[in-house]
């Protein structure tokens, strides 16, 4: 089946490719509405267990509504709903009784405006290790230095772990956001422009982060930034008006896409 | 080995749960506590409101009849610079029976307050030939008689007059009373004391402004944290047993132990900075790694305040703690019993009303669905909170104060003037809470919801505390507002002439339910004729104002606590 969005012809199921290794998430014929507004129209696509997924298109094309859903943010959004499913191996996580708080600490979340606690920075990835184990002080403070290193951010808060978390500048709240979710070791990441506010040093740091995060973690990342889903993605997803255009390796998207419309969008030729 | 983990997982995610829904049955309790409340305060507004009359019979006061009263007032010429009484005993002839029945009766005028005996008389003559009497006190003979006593003074100071024959009042007397360190009961503060809020204010002033110097001498205290622990306990209670359980020796223990705890907790940090490789000199650069000491330095100043608004109390201000209201010495009445009858009624409010109006309206804006009945019960509240104070009072007398029907019968008592004055307090503290909730950005939930909160767990972490500088100002608001209302209780009966320290818990355990708060005791001394007791009203309000700043700057300590951590 295919449908015709803005003069161009796109499928409307991606959902059947072929991937390497296992399947991790599933998200099958997923609609959504804000209110009436239709923001999501049957979006397909399969993410790869220990892989980089990256999703891209324009603004406004429902690229973080497809995130959040994932991890069912939405639910936090009164005038939200969907229809669809979303499974996680055996589990489905768009089940009615799902178990949320299990969802979101499995599947954790790098929003797309860092949004550290008022806390301290030390509490900020203390907190959420505290939330799910009874760690001691020692391994609290392990936990809490590896994850700001893995973050690329402890040389520059190592002194100062005990300020406010919303002291520092956006750049590194970004980051200490980042150390936040992976101190709870989640098995699936999604961030949401991590790199928006950052420089490109950091930016590196980062990058290198979530290729080194695919060891043990699935990743699921959006952006803008077409050189940043080329260097660190393995599947790459092009999403136009509310729906998944193309869906496919990416080395395939950015030499061959198989549509028009993503060829001209990763080109820069588009609007 | 991995069937453990399976069942690790479950138990503490059955825990969980169960902390979830006590925190949400909880908060959905207290809700409803509150929301009943203002159900029932509606229905008063809404249906006319019928107060059944008192059944029972009325007890006799005593078993005398007092047929005649002799009641003594003297001015205070007797007392030297000193503060000694010379004056001689004043003698009384009494005489009745048609003469036939003479007694004498010798009163000791001596320096101590509130000393009074009272004596009664009946046919075997009257029940006791001497008493002492304290220098300020109102002093009755009570007579079961019932003819005509004759009273006589036959030796004695004669008490002051003027021309018209009423008793004059001079005011000398504030001034010799005024003891900052010695008064007659021994000493005010006693050294311990002092010693334990200079300690405090050292503690701080350290530890808000940590320098190189500063911070040396505690170098020696590495290590000895039980020490210090055990210290700081020791000289509390030595406190406590030297100055007894009084309100500055209560304060002053507590600061002792804040005083420990704040040293231990600067020690620790710094030996932290020296494991970190750093010397005492970058202190500054790495104030805040010294310790977490945000919530003790509040609990430090919040202290301090406190005490300071009880040294006028405790240095013995006639004005503040004299209870003996005398319509003929203005200048030496007080507004003890009128000051603390505030205080009560103000700590029952608040203890009343701000959690219960809290926890609805976290339930409101929290967890309740919004439906029809939520949209209604925000429309009530929100029209509550512009209800006059004085249907609030005609609520209280009806729920608080009569027996029978819906009412408690708590009587006329401060425990009543408080619930009336907390039900009051309540709608406006909901609507600011709700107004403080509604404020807290989406993304600090989202980021909490993100890390594998349950919703409690967001409430209680997140949310509240972001939210607490707005609920501390609605329910500080409040307050003010109710500590200067008086029609309300002028409705519950709060007294004009209240004798007594108040008893808060008069109302459900028996006693004396008699009780005034200082804008009632204004009002009544402004309807005074004598224009003596219209700068006792005036020094009544300034004295209420300073009440209202001293609880507003705490406020404002407690507020700026909680924004500092969220917004620097
Ligand atoms: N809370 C909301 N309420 C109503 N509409 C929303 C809401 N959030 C998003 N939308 C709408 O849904 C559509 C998709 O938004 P979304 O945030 O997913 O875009 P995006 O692809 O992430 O864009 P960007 O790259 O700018 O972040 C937009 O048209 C937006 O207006
Ligand atoms: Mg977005």
């Amino acid at each position: 089946m295919s449908e015709e969005i803005g003069g161009e012809i796109v499928p409307d199921s991606t959902r059947d490719l072929d991937i390497d290794g296992e399947v991790d998430l599933m998200i099958e014929d997923l609609d959504l509405w804000y209110a009436n507004k239709q923001a999501l129209y049957g979006v397909s696509l399969p993410i790869a267990k220990n892989s980089v997924t990256a999703l891209i298109g324009p603004s406004g094309c429902g690229k973080s509504t497809l995130l959040r859903t994932i991890n069912r943010m939405n639910d936090l959004i009164p005038i939200c709903h969907y229809e669809g499913k979303i499974s996680k191996g055996e589990v489905e996580i768009t089940a009615k009784d799902a178990d949320l708080v299990e969802i979101r600490r499995n599947i954790g979340m790098v929003f797309q405006r860092p949004n550290p606690f008022p806390k301290s920075i030390y509490d900020n990835v203390a907190y959420g290790v505290r939330l799910h184990h009874q760690p001691t002080r020692e391994e609290l403070d392990n936990i809490v230095e590896k994850s700001l290193s893995r973050a690329a951010i402890w040389s520059e808060v190592a002194d100062r772990l005990h300020d406010l978390g919303t002291s520092l500048s956006g750049g590194q709240q970004q980051r200490l956001c980042i150390a936040r979710t992976i101190a709870i070791e989640p098995d699936v990441i999604l961030m949401d422009e991590p790199c928006s506010a950052l420089d490109p040093i950091a930016t590196a740091a980062i990058e290198e982060l979530i290729l080194e995060l695919k060891k043990d973690f699935t990743v699921v990342i959006v952006t803008h930034s077409m050189s940043q889903a080329a260097r660190v993605s393995d599947y790459t997803g092009f999403m136009y008006l509310g729906r998944m255009v193309e869906f496919n390796k990416t080395e395939k998207i950015f030499s061959d896409p198989d549509q028009e419309l993503t060829k001209r969008y990763i080109t820069g030729r588009f609007g | 080995m991995k069937k453990d983990v399976d069942l690790l997982k479950k138990k503490s995610r059955s825990q969980r749960d169960i902390v979830e829904k006590a925190g949400s049955a909880g908060l959905a309790l207290s809700g409803l506590v509150g929301l009943f409340f203002l159900v029932i305060l509606v229905w008063q507004i809404a249906i006319p409101t019928v107060i059944a009359g008192e059944t029972g019979t009325i007890e006799p006061a005593s078993e005398f009849i007092p047929e005649s009263d002799y009641v003594l007032h003297w001015d205070y010429p007797n007392i030297d610079d000193q503060g000694n009484v010379k004056a001689d005993p004043i003698i009384l002839e009494l005489s009745w029976d048609d003469g036939q029945t003479v007694e004498e009766l010798e009163i000791k005028v001596v320096s101590q307050r509130g000393l009074t005996e009272d004596v009664y008389i009946d046919e075997n003559g009257i029940s006791t030939s001497e008493v002492e009497v304290g220098r300020k006190t109102k002093f009755y003979l009570k007579s079961s008689l019932t003819e005509q006593i004759e009273v006589k003074q036959i030796s004695g100071p004669v008490p002051a007059a003027d021309e018209t024959g009423a008793p004059t009042v001079s005011s000398f007397v504030v001034s010799i009373d005024v003891d900052v360190l010695v008064s007659e009961d021994g000493i005010v503060f006693q050294p311990i004391e002092l010693a334990g809020y200079a300690v405090l204010l050292v503690t701080m002033i350290i530890v808000t402004k940590p320098s190189e110097k500063s911070l040396a001498p505690l170098q020696k205290l590495y290590g000895k944290d039980k020490h210090v622990r055990i210290g700081s306990i020791v000289l509390a209670i030595i406190t406590l047993a030297l100055g007894g359980i009084t309100v500055s020796s209560t304060l002053a223990a507590i600061g002792w132990l804040l005083a420990g705890i704040m040293v231990n907790r600067t020690t620790e940090g710094m030996q932290r900075l020296e494991q970190q490789g750093r010397t005492l000199k970058e202190v500054d650069r790495l104030k805040h790694s010294i310790s977490n000491r945000d919530g003790l330095l509040m609990w430090a100043r919040m202290l301090l305040f406190a005490s300071t608004l009880f040294i006028p109390l405790a240095i013995d201000i006639p004005f503040l703690t004299e209870r003996y209201q005398d319509i003929f010495q203005p200048y030496s009445s007080g507004i003890r019993s009128a000051f603390f009858g505030t205080i009560w009624v103000m700590t029952i409010a608040m203890v009343v009303s701000i959690p219960v109006s809290i926890g609805a309206a976290i339930y409101l804006e929290e967890y309740a669905a919004p439906s029809r009945t939520t949209k209604l019960i925000q429309a009530l509240v929100t029209n509550l909170a512009g209800v006059p104070s004085i249907v609030f009072g005609m609520f209280g007398l009806a729920i608080f104060v009569k027996q029978g029907g819906i009412g408690l019968g708590l009587g006329p008592s401060i425990l009543a003037a408080g619930l009336t004055m907390g039900v009051m307090a309540m709608p406006i503290i909901v609507l600011a809470s709700q107004e403080a909730l509604r404020s807290v950005p989406t993304s600090l939930r989202e980021s909490a919801y993100g890390v594998g909160c349950t919703q409690w767990q967001v409430t209680k972490d997140h949310v509240l505390p972001s939210a607490m500088p707005g609920i501390m100002t609605g329910s500080i608001l409040a307050m003010s507002r109710i500590m200067g209302e008086a029609a309300p209780l002028v409705v519950v009966g709060a007294a004009a002439l209240v004798l007594f320290d108040p008893e808060p818990l008069a109302g459900i355990f028996g006693g004396n339910v008699n009780f005034t708060v200082i804008p009632i005791q204004i009002y009544f001394w402004t309807s005074e004729p004598e224009h003596a007791w219209h700068s006792m009203a005036a020094a009544a309000s300034i004295s209420l104002i300073l009440l209202l700043v001293a609880m507003n700057s705490i406020a404002i300590i407690l507020r700026q606590h909680f924004r500092k951590r969220l917004n620097s």
